[in-house]
């Protein structure tokens, strides 16, 4: 156990750390005074190149290590998460190559990388120290990430809401979490879960899972916890947005399950249908059902489309619990991968909405009128994003909610949690009235008169096509990304 | 196996390859299309010499005739395999041979007839596929293969028939043809069926096991059916049926005069010598099941009731056309009634005396009556079109060739003695007829037949080549056929071309050639058919009161002559118009004669009358009876949708949308609480805090 080994371990969030300075040393001397584009392009290309390394190293190495006591844990699966987490800033990146809110971008694209460090970190932990250490560091870029277009105040507001709201649930997970030190002793998850077992359900135990709730609740944008999401949807610049989604989504529910998969073993009560037992199921399944009712419920009154955007992932983000709550390896891979294709779909279609915002000044439904006519291709692309969170086969969506959900099924003795699961396809049902209202835009209404075909730039267009592509793929062949899950 | 075995399906092929190529070829190729289809017919010829020699080497034995057959599996249903082939025996090669070699020189001569028809190519090329269809009748071991070439014969026969289709009598009499024969052929596919059903196969000869060897015949003796009739027996009426429409046999003649209305070599080749044969053909083919289960005659002949049958039917036919054809001033329908007749002389002789009896007459018919109706058509050619008898005479001056070959062709068919082979071929048939045990009746019909036959010539050559030409005095008046091509009114007749002409002259060699090979004192064609050995024998001429036979058949054949260069030859009538010697002396029975006995009408007031009531009882029953049946179910669905609509509208859509207003409604107040206030935002976060300890609290206790 020496620092040397801990080098080791960590060489892909030290790549994408040394990423960082080069990204933000390249363009504070060797791009000054050049376009921004040049600027977004060139930098893009660095962190591409960052996180490719990064990635090929996480992907390449099949270790499994545990050091200081569960501080630092690596294993294949972290490994693939991780994987995910830098394909994922990748597209973040690309998306936001064509972006004009800021004249920063060195410290933009940084930023971004320091969050994807943050993640990384969040994943290949099973302590709740390192959790809360990592978790805050990714949760402070992720603030200055919504804040970063200056030229609009509603970009600070969402932010300054975030950050109150972050601040506030990041009190409540710490004082769970050192509740939950007080009872066991351990920050380790297994030595509090060994510590926890068999006492049965203490009130203080109680009080401390219902705080890491509402902390994970938060991040996860899970009602009742999820208030802070539309806004800073809404007034964070897209690709921001975008990252808020979908890496940083990718990584909350991996350690989500962990913690409570590891961390309170014996405190799982029952979700069953008349078979309820106090514990973290239970309590995960309020939270999910209300999260699917009220994501997609109020999704349907939304006129633009970031906000409509952040209530599909709050009502995403009940499904996914659906997964966690299951408590299986069955279930826990079907909610990764649900959660991984839901991240490169959502990147999509953020990344259809910044096109869209920047040829034609807002996000309403009504701006995409006639896109079918004016981008072809574009129109396309979110035609499949869209169909796939709404879960037609054969995307990648379908396939998700297919495994997902009949995992959870399973689960359960006499079908027990059906009632959840009748309950999620009966809202994904609702979610089709959203999903297909934003099509009818771009594919049935027809644009203003004289509205100009909208130009595409390459780098987002070829990002975006991939997405799609790989929407597609993953579900005509799930196994492709089932096989590491 | 030997080689001509195998390879015999190319003798259909060939002709068919040439057809397929004309086709597909423009439109003013004649000399490609000629030479492929004359060239096809000669390889098939040469063909059918090889495979006639490869019999007569094996032939002549104790064990019967030579016969090889060459089956594959073509097609199966359930888990049984269909299998076609073809067979070599003599029937089959006699027939090749006859039908290349007469098809070879009508193809010859049709080179000059059509020479100025536009649609020469696509003569030729249906002449071809007729040819192909023609000798897979023949050489087709299968009833399934027969019936496919039958039916291909059938459709160049329509085609050929309705050539000049824009002429509505050629256009009405294809369509004749086709349904006529139609209605014999639905009886040969339902025998086709019925005989699949008891015995499994339709190959004729397959080493035992095929439908006309002895196992499938005794087990189908030993089934009866309807009024006790052995199921072989029916079987075999029903391919009768067939074999009397193609035939041209009482009471399915009808279309086989019309059917002149095609052009003459198409009459002299489809109509006259290869495919109305195939009828008797498909008898003789089929004969073993026709005489199975016989009571065996005295002379070896056997008698059954399907036989008796085909001798009844084809007695009558002889008699019935060939007092038809007395009254008759159309050349064409003269030779066509007289082909009619000759047909009823074959299915007589097939039915008395054997395959031998009849097939000898058909192969002597085949070359007479072509030699006859390419010898008309020569005439009609000359005459520039004209086709009327009154019209005609004293053509011997202008087309002296003509008149020589069509003399033999006239002679060999009223069966001159003792040097033309009409004689001896009608003989035999007279002769089996003599010696047939039920009845007396069928001889002396076919005897009143050949007073007949005799005296019809005799009036035809009589009117057309002797007296003096009438053409002109028609056409001062009358004004001038649009067919013919260079004559002006007035134009005398002419000779045909050498193209025309020497095919005649072959054909009428064999006319009188064709007799020694079946004569009683060498008959070689008997033998070779039932593969005995033959032997010379002068004897035999005299046995057995064939002697007797002989004269008192010369004798009717001398009347028939003598009557008819009484009355026409004598005293050629003068004009067109003048009355004929016989409408003068019985005018009653000449006019019915004229008539045909009224068949058509027989036919228009019986069959068609019975067929336009059924078409309009079902043209009514399909208006009212099944089109109110549709109507009353469209007025139900109507009505069902109205109703269905209306719970749509009303109950499951006003429910639906009601639910999605209240859906949509929750929505908005749903995004009510997000008022954007962050106190708010954290007081919610409390009260969630508080609300999900309680949620656990209460399940803890519980």
């Amino acid at each position: 156990m020496n620092y040397l080994q801990l080098l080791q371990l960590s060489a892909p969030e030290a790549v994408v750390t040394l990423t960082v300075l080069v990204v933000l040393g390249v363009d504070l001397t060797v791009l000054r005074g050049k376009s921004l584009a040049a600027r977004f392009n060139v930098g893009a290309l660095l962190s591409l190149l960052g996180c490719a390394t990064a990635a090929l190293l996480a992907f390449t190495r099949h270790t499994d290590a545990n050091l200081f006591n569960g501080l630092l844990v690596v294993s294949p699966a972290s490994d693939f998460v991780k994987v995910a987490i830098l394909v994922l800033t990748v597209f973040t990146v690309l998306i936001s190559a064509s972006g004009k809110f800021t004249d920063h971008v060195g410290e933009y694209l940084s930023l971004i990388l320091l969050g994807t460090i943050g993640l990384m970190f969040l994943v290949s932990t099973e302590d709740l120290l390192m959790i809360f250490l990592a978790l805050e560091f990714a949760s402070l870029t992720l603030y200055i990430l919504t804040a970063f277009n200056k030229h609009n105040a509603r970009s600070a507001e969402a932010a300054l809401k975030y950050f109150l709201f972050g601040g506030m649930s990041a009190a409540f997970l710490l004082f769970g979490f050192s509740l939950l030190y007080g009872i066991s002793g351990s920050t380790n998850l297994r030595d509090i879960a060994a510590a926890i077992a068999g006492k049965g359900l203490d009130p203080l135990l109680l009080v401390a899972l219902v705080m890491t709730v509402i902390g994970f609740g938060f991040k996860v944008a899970a009602v009742p916890f999820h208030l802070w999401a539309p806004d800073a949807y809404d007034g964070a610049p897209t690709p921001s947005a975008a990252f808020i989604g979908s890496g940083s989504k990718v990584a909350s529910f991996y350690v989500l399950a962990q913690i409570f998969t590891l961390g309170f073993v014996g405190a799982q009560g029952s979700a069953v249908w008349h078979g309820y037992v106090a514990g973290w199921t239970p309590t995960v399944a309020v939270v999910a059902a209300l999260s699917m009712v009220l994501g997609n419920l109020t999704a349907i009154v939304q006129s633009g489309v970031k906000r409509l955007l952040a209530y599909s992932a709050i009502a995403h983000a009940g499904y996914m619990l659906l997964g966690v709550l299951g408590n299986n390896q069955l279930s826990a891979s079907g909610m990764m991968f649900y959660v991984i294709t839901y991240a490169l779909t959502t990147i999509g279609a953020f990344g259809v909405v910044a096109v869209v915002e920047d040829a034609t000044g807002g996000d309403a439904i009504a701006n995409f009128n006639g896109l079918s006519k004016r981008a072809p291709g574009l129109a396309l692309c979110l035609m499949v994003f869209l169909l796939s969170l709404g879960g037609i086969p054969p995307l990648a969506g379908f396939i998700g909610k297919f495994f997902l959900f009949s995992a959870v099924v399973d689960t359960a003795k006499n079908l027990g949690l059906l009632w959840l699961v009748i309950l999620a396809i009966a809202m994904s049902a609702v979610s089709f009235y959203y999903y297909l209202r934003v099509l009818k835009a771009a594919y049935v209404e027809d644009a203003a008169a004289d509205a100009p075909a909208i130009r595409v730039p390459l780098l987002s267009f070829l990002a975006l096509a991939l997405l799609a592509l790989l929407v597609i793929l993953f579900g005509v062949a799930p196994g492709l990304l089932t096989q590491y899950l | 196996m030997i080689w001509i075995v195998k390879n015999l399906w190319l003798i259909p092929a060939l002709p068919l390859v040439a057809a397929g190529i004309i086709s597909v070829n423009k439109q003013p190729k004649r000399k490609l299309a000629a030479s492929l289809a004359i060239g096809s017919m000669a390889v098939g010829f040469l063909l059918s010499l090889c495979a006639f020699a490869a019999t007569l080497g094996h032939g002549g034995g104790e064990h019967g005739a030579f016969r090889e057959v060459f089956s594959f599996p073509w097609l199966q249903f359930g888990g049984q395999w269909m299998s076609i082939g073809w067979v070599l025996d003599p029937l089959t090669a006699v027939m090749l041979m006859m039908v290349t070699f007469v098809g070879m020189l009508i193809f010859i001569f049709s080179v000059g007839y059509m020479a100025h028809d536009v649609n020469f190519m696509r003569f030729f090329c249906f002449l071809a596929l007729f040819a192909s269809g023609m000798l897979g009748v023949v050489i087709a071991n299968n009833l399934l293969l027969l019936f496919i070439s039958w039916e291909i014969v059938g459709l160049t026969s329509y085609l050929l028939i309705g050539f000049w289709y824009h002429k509505p009598s050629a256009a009405a009499a294809a369509k004749k043809a086709f349904i006529t024969t139609r209605i014999g052929d639905l009886g040969l596919l339902i025998g086709m069926v019925w005989l699949y059903a008891e015995t499994g196969t339709l190959n004729f000869y397959e080493g035992g096991k095929g439908c006309l060897e002895s196992g499938a015949l005794a087990q189908m003796l030993t089934h009866a059916t309807i009024g006790g009739m052995a199921v072989s027996t029916a079987i075999g009426l029903l391919i009768f049926l067939g074999a009397v429409g193609k035939s041209g046999q009482l009471p399915l003649h009808v279309w086989l005069p019309d059917a002149m209305e095609g052009p003459t070599p198409v009459s002299a080749l489809i109509h006259a010598a290869t495919m109305v044969a195939a009828g008797v053909f498909l008898v003789a083919r089929v004969y073993p099941l026709m005489a199975a289960g016989a009571l065996v005659g005295e002379h070896g002949v056997p008698v059954t009731t399907s036989l008796t049958i085909v001798t009844w039917i084809g007695a009558l036919t002889a008699i019935f056309a060939a007092s038809i054809a007395v009254a008759q001033n159309d050349i064409k329908r003269i030779l066509a009634y007289s082909t009619v007749s000759q047909l009823g002389y074959m299915m007589m002789g097939l039915g008395v005396g054997g395959v031998a009896v009849g097939m000898f007459h058909l192969i002597t018919h085949a070359f007479f009556k072509a030699l006859l109706f390419l010898g008309s058509a020569s005439v009609i050619h000359g005459c520039h079109e004209e086709q009327d008898i009154r019209r005609m005479g004293g053509i011997k001056k202008y087309m002296p060739i003509t008149f020589a070959v069509y003399a033999v062709g006239m002679l060999a068919l009223a069966g001159f003695p003792l040097f033309f082979s009409g004689f001896w071929s009608k003989d035999e048939i007279l002769h089996a007829a003599h010696g047939w045990s039920v009845s007396q009746v069928p001889f002396y019909l076919g005897c009143a037949g050949a007073l007949f036959t005799a005296f019809y010539m005799t009036r035809q050559v009589a009117l057309v080549f002797f007296g003096s030409y009438r053409g002109h005095q028609e056409e001062s008046s009358q004004g001038h056929s649009a067919h013919s091509h260079t004559s002006s009114p007035g134009h005398d007749p002419h000779e045909s071309p050498a193209v025309m002409t020497v095919p005649l002259v072959i054909l009428a060699g064999f006319a009188i050639l064709l007799g020694v090979i079946g004569t009683p004192a060498w008959p070689w064609f008997e033998t070779y058919l039932n593969g005995h050995h033959v032997e010379f024998d002068l004897g035999k001429l005299t046995a057995g009161g064939t002697l007797t036979l002989m004269v008192s058949s010369s004798l009717i054949v001398f009347t028939g002559l003598g009557l008819g260069v009484w009355l026409y030859g004598k005293r050629q009538r003068k004009t067109a118009g003048e009355q004929d010697v016989l409408e003068a002396f019985q005018p009653a029975i000449f006019k019915v004669l004229q008539n045909k006995y009224y068949i058509d009408e027989l036919y228009e007031v019986t069959v068609i009358r019975f067929n336009a009531f059924a078409a309009w009882l079902c043209d009514f029953a399909d208006k009212w009876i099944f089109g109110g049946a549709v109507l009353v179910v469209s007025y139900l669905t109507l009505g069902f949708a109205w109703l269905y609509r209306l719970t749509d509208e009303y109950f499951v859509n006003l429910g639906f949308d009601a639910g999605c207003d209240s859906i949509r409604g929750g929505g908005g107040f749903l995004s009510k609480l997000h008022a954007g206030r962050v106190q708010t935002y954290l007081r919610i976060i409390g009260v969630a805090l508080v609300a999900l300890i309680l949620f656990l609290i209460w399940g803890r206790k519980a």
